[in-house]
This record gives C-alpha cells, structure tokens and sequence, in this order.
C-alpha cells in the first residue's frame, strides 16, 4: 500500500511544480517478444503519433493509450511532445478524417494496457513504473533520458 | 462587321437564378442562426461525446464525426467573400452561417488487420446553393506492412499539404483554411487512388505519396455551374519530417474535360462563328477541354510545444487562356496559453493575366474577352489575426478577424463583385468546432 501511495504523494506534492517534474516515473513498455530493447524517443513519437508504426525488430507496432481523462496520458504527451491533450486531439481529427491513419487504441485503464501489452507482440504502451509488472519490458524511460 | 451575341445577353433569366439563389442562401442563414444557437446549447449540454463510444456496436467498426457551425460578416456589400471557390455565393454585411457551417461523419470498420474500409459524407454549402451531403470518401486501404499503405476507391486530394483536412474546422487553428492559398482549389476527393511509402531517413522519417484518379465536382462559374467530373487529376509529393520540422513539395495536375459553361461558352460560339481567323485563335486560347493545370507547391511547418508555425507557398499554372497563372503563399503562427491559442497570419494571391485580342473586326467583343480573362485575377493580401479556445474536450471556440486588401482587379476569391468593389474587407468570423 505504501508502495503504491508514495509516488502518488510525490505527484501530489509535486502539482505545483511544472508536469515534467512529477511524471519522471513513466515508462513506456513492449511486449517480451517484441524482440525490442530499446526505444528512442522519436521512434516512441513515430509510434504514438501514427507516423511510422514499426519495430527496429521489423514487427508492426500497436500503441495503446490510457483513456482520455486519465492524468498519465496527459503527462505522457507533455512528456513525449510538450503538448496539451487538446493539441493531440486535433491532430488525430486531421489524420482520421482525411481518413489516413488511426489513433493508438484506448484502453479502459493501467491493467487493462498491461494485459494489452502483453498479450499482443507489436503492442507497445506506457504507465507509471510502480505499476508494472514483469509480463511486460521498459523500452523507454523519460527519466533516464535527463 | 460587327456580331450580335443572343447568347451572351441572357441577364434577365441569370438575374433571375441569381435572385434565386441568393434568396435561398438568406432564407438558409436566418434558419442557420437558430440552428447554431439550439445545436450549440445541446452541444455544451452533453457530456463528453468520447467517452460514450467506448465500445462499439459491431466489432471493429467505428463511427465518428466533426462539424462546425459557422457566423461571419464582412464590411461589404459590393463583393461577397467566400471560403473557395466551391461556393456560389458568400458573406455581406449580414451575419451568415453558410461560408464555414459544415457537418460530416465517418464510418471505419476494420477488415484485417491490414485492411479497412472508410466511408466519409460531408454537408455544407456548395455549387448548387444547397448543403445536400456529398460522398466525399469511400475506400478501401490496404497496409501490407508500415512502409506502404494502399487506398483504392474515393479518396482525398493533397494538392498542397493539409488540403485534405480542410473540412475539418478542429484540426486547425484559424477559422478556415487561408482563402487566399486554398479558397481556389475546386476539388476535394477522386475516384482512383493513392499510394504512400514512408522510411526511416538520416534521423528523421522520409515520406512519399503519389495518387490519382478521376474528379466528380461541379464548381459554380458566374450563373451556371462547371462539371469537372471526368477531368484527370494525378499528383504526388516527398515530405521529410525530423523532430519539430516538417517540409514537404508537391505537384498535382488536372487535366479538364469539357468546356466552360456559359458565359464562356457563348463567347467562344460568337467568336468562333465570325469565321475570323484572329478570333477562331481567341476561341481556342480560351478552351479548357484537354488542357492541363499544374499545381507546384512547398510548405514547411514547425510544431513544437505550443509553438505552432506554417508557411507554404504555390504556383499554379493553366495551358489555357481561360485561366490566369498564380502564385500564392501563407504564414500562420499560434502558441498556446493555457485552454487559449492566439495565432496570426498572413497570406497573398497574385495572378498574371494572359491578355488576349480578337483584332479590330471583332471589337464589340473585345470587352467580353477582357472581363472574361479579368475574372480569373487576383492580386490580394489577407492578414488574419484570431484566438482559438480549447474551452472543452473535443470543442473549440474560435474568433477570427481578415483584413482582405486588394486592388479592385482583385476578383477571382470573391462572388458578385459589383463595378464599385475596391479590394478591401475586413471579415468577422466566429465558430464552435467539433469532433465527435
């Protein structure tokens, strides 16, 4: 429990600082047998955004995204691409009405993505790291890249 | 000799489908401005709209929309401002929604994997005066593997970069796309298809499309409306995108099939039946049919954060006389604050008239010939400054101000110029954008 509660009060204590500060704990996952190590971050950017959907493995990526109102999807676009929500939500307007690409699959919740990830090979997502669990590998740390 | 045109002289019935029309349109926007008022109580009455579709009906099928609703006036009553040239008529000094007020909605339904059929219908005010919904995509595209994406069937048309978004007011930060740069552009979708290969490139990713098809609009030319459908579009462009920084050229070219409508079409009778080889040459300089239009364009965009930077520039040239060849440009900067993005921008549209003579026998036509070759002609700036409001999920408000400041040759971007119009206008636009 503490466990769990602790990087919430940091977060909480951290509100009045600027959004990167306080989400240094997310991590973007792949699936074990995405025979992916590591990511960059303009590949997690290429992915997420809809851009370019592969694996340096070659396998075609799946991103999943936490749902709409959920803090940590807002943190991770702030993080990934300094970008307000409603920024992001244009620019899938723009991609899906030209009929072009598909935003990431939303997810119901963290467990829901988890089972997502790692069920699915090409699926790569993000959630705090004291949630994850070793069904799934890190291929991308915010913090570790500062 | 002189030649006595009938056919030319027909004000009194095109006075009268002018009145028509126009009567239409203003019936259209008292009705409109209700429409907007209920439309956007019950919009801000509704929860998040997102949140409600969470799982779909059938699997793998998905069904969404966009719209916007529209109000917007200018300072004139001596031309009418419109949002391209799809438009028969457009803004006065009285409030309208017709210019900006569209609504559309989608269906995608996922096959495989690697493919998926989309079906696309769009409402607005078009070349007939009425909002009936048109077809504007259906297709089907095939990924075989990320590189490549295949679509086949009616699909969108990126003459210049975001062209195929244009409807979609939430995408975007002004209030419509710079009328100056996409306002002449009469083609949104064809039947055929497009092709689309993306690398990995340096550290960026490298980008190609190429496409073609058939065209199946219908643009609005003084009183009658021309039929491009069956004129051959074909197009292509690279784009390299690296971090914050896009950059893109292009080309496209249309090939038209058939002719003008009237009053071309009995300019080009009359001077063709004077069986004066000066005028037969007017004649044929001022076909269209078989001719080729060549779109070349370049933009460059820079986002990053709440910086948000377009600039794109294009040059269209018309192996016709009935056409005059263009260049146009755009800059647009916004930066977020908060829920609010101002933004401002600046955009021009110049032309080259093509000047053409019938010879002395045929002088009474001359004026004809010259307001003909005048109509195509543009010579404008338009400084825009607005502020669009995230003011909840999924909708924005925008308020938008354009300075149009042109000189009084200026006459291709407008409808209805009267003889005293002197280029300049200013536009006050407001609009609620949606997406659901």
């Amino acid at each position: 429990m503490a466990r769990r509660l602790l990087p919430l009060l940091l977060c909480l204590g951290a509100l009045l600082l600027p959004a990167r500060e306080c989400l240094a704990e997310l991590v973007v996952i792949a699936n074990a047998k995405s025979g992916v190590e590591r990511l960059g971050r303009e590949e997690v950017v290429n992915i997420f955004l809809g851009r370019f959907r592969q694996l340096p493995s070659g396998m075609t990526a799946l991103p999943a995204d936490l749902p709409a109102g959920s803090a940590e999807k807002e943190a991770f676009y702030r993080l990934l691409v300094n970008k307000d929500l409603a920024d992001i939500n244009a620019y899938w307007a723009r991609l899906v009405f030209s009929g072009r690409t598909s935003p990431p699959r939303q997810m119901r919740g963290e467990a829901d993505l988890l089972r997502f990830v790692s069920e699915t090979p090409g699926a790569v997502g993000y959630l705090e790291r004291a949630h994850l669990d070793s069904r799934v590998r890190v291929v991308f740390e915010f913090s570790a890249e500062r | 000799m002189t030649i006595n045109f009938p056919a030319i002289v027909k004000r009194g019935a095109a006075a009268a489908r002018r009145d028509a029309l126009q009567t239409r349109c203003r019936r259209f926007s008292s009705r409109s401005f209700l429409g907007f008022l209920c439309l956007g109580a019950a919009l801000s009455a509704m929860p998040a709209l997102a949140e409600e579709i969470a799982e779909p009906l059938v699997s793998g099928l998905s069904l969404r929309g966009f719209g916007t609703l529209g109000m917007a006036r200018s300072s004139t009553d001596q031309a009418e401002y419109i949002r391209d040239l799809t438009q028969p008529g457009g803004l006065n000094r009285s409030w309208s929604a017709k210019v900006d007020t569209v609504a559309g909605v989608q269906a995608n339904y996922q096959i495989r994997d690697d493919l998926e059929a989309v079906v696309q219908a769009v409402s607005r005010y078009r070349y007939d005066g009425s909002f009936r919904p048109e077809l504007t995509w259906a297709f089907l595209k095939f990924d075989p593997n990320p590189q490549l994406s295949l679509r086949l069937g009616r699909v969108g048309t990126e003459f210049y970069m975001l062209a195929d978004s244009r409807m979609v007011g939430y995408s975007y930060l002004p209030i419509r796309p710079p009328v100056d740069y996409f306002g002449s552009l009469p083609i949104s979708y064809v039947d055929g298809g497009d092709v689309v290969a993306a690398a990995p490139f340096a550290s960026g990713l490298l980008r190609g499309k190429l496409y073609g098809g058939l065209m199946r609009e219908q643009t609005p030319i003084s009183y009658e409306s021309f039929d491009l459908g069956g004129s051959l579009v074909a197009g292509g462009h690279v784009d390299y995108q690296q971090g914050a920084w896009l950059w893109r050229v292009g080309y496209a070219q249309l090939r038209f099939k058939g002719e003008l409508p009237a009053p071309v079409s009995d300019l080009r009778s009359g001077l063709a039946a004077s069986g004066i080889p000066q005028a037969q040459a007017v004649a044929d300089a001022l076909s269209v049919d078989g001719k080729l239009a060549r779109f070349y364009s370049a933009g460059i965009s820079y986002d990053q954060g709440p910086l948000q930077v377009q600039l794109m520039a294009s040059r269209t040239k018309y192996d016709t006389a009935a056409y005059q060849d263009s260049r146009s440009a755009y800059v647009i900067a916004g930066y977020r604050l908060g829920d609010l993005t101002p933004f401002v921008g600046r955009s021009y549209s110049h032309s080259t008239a093509k000047p053409l003579s019938a010879g002395p026998l045929m002088a009474a036509l001359q004026p004809e010939i010259d307001s003909l070759s005048a109509a195509t002609g543009t010579d404008q700036f338009t400084s825009f400054v607005g502020v669009r409001w995230d003011f909840r999920r999924d909708m924005a408000l925008k308020a938008q101000v354009d300075f149009v400041r042109g000189s009084a040759d200026s006459r291709y971007l407008v409808r209805w110029r009267q003889a005293d119009y002197d280029g300049r206008m200013n536009v006050f636009s407001l609009a609620l954008d949606f997406i659901f």
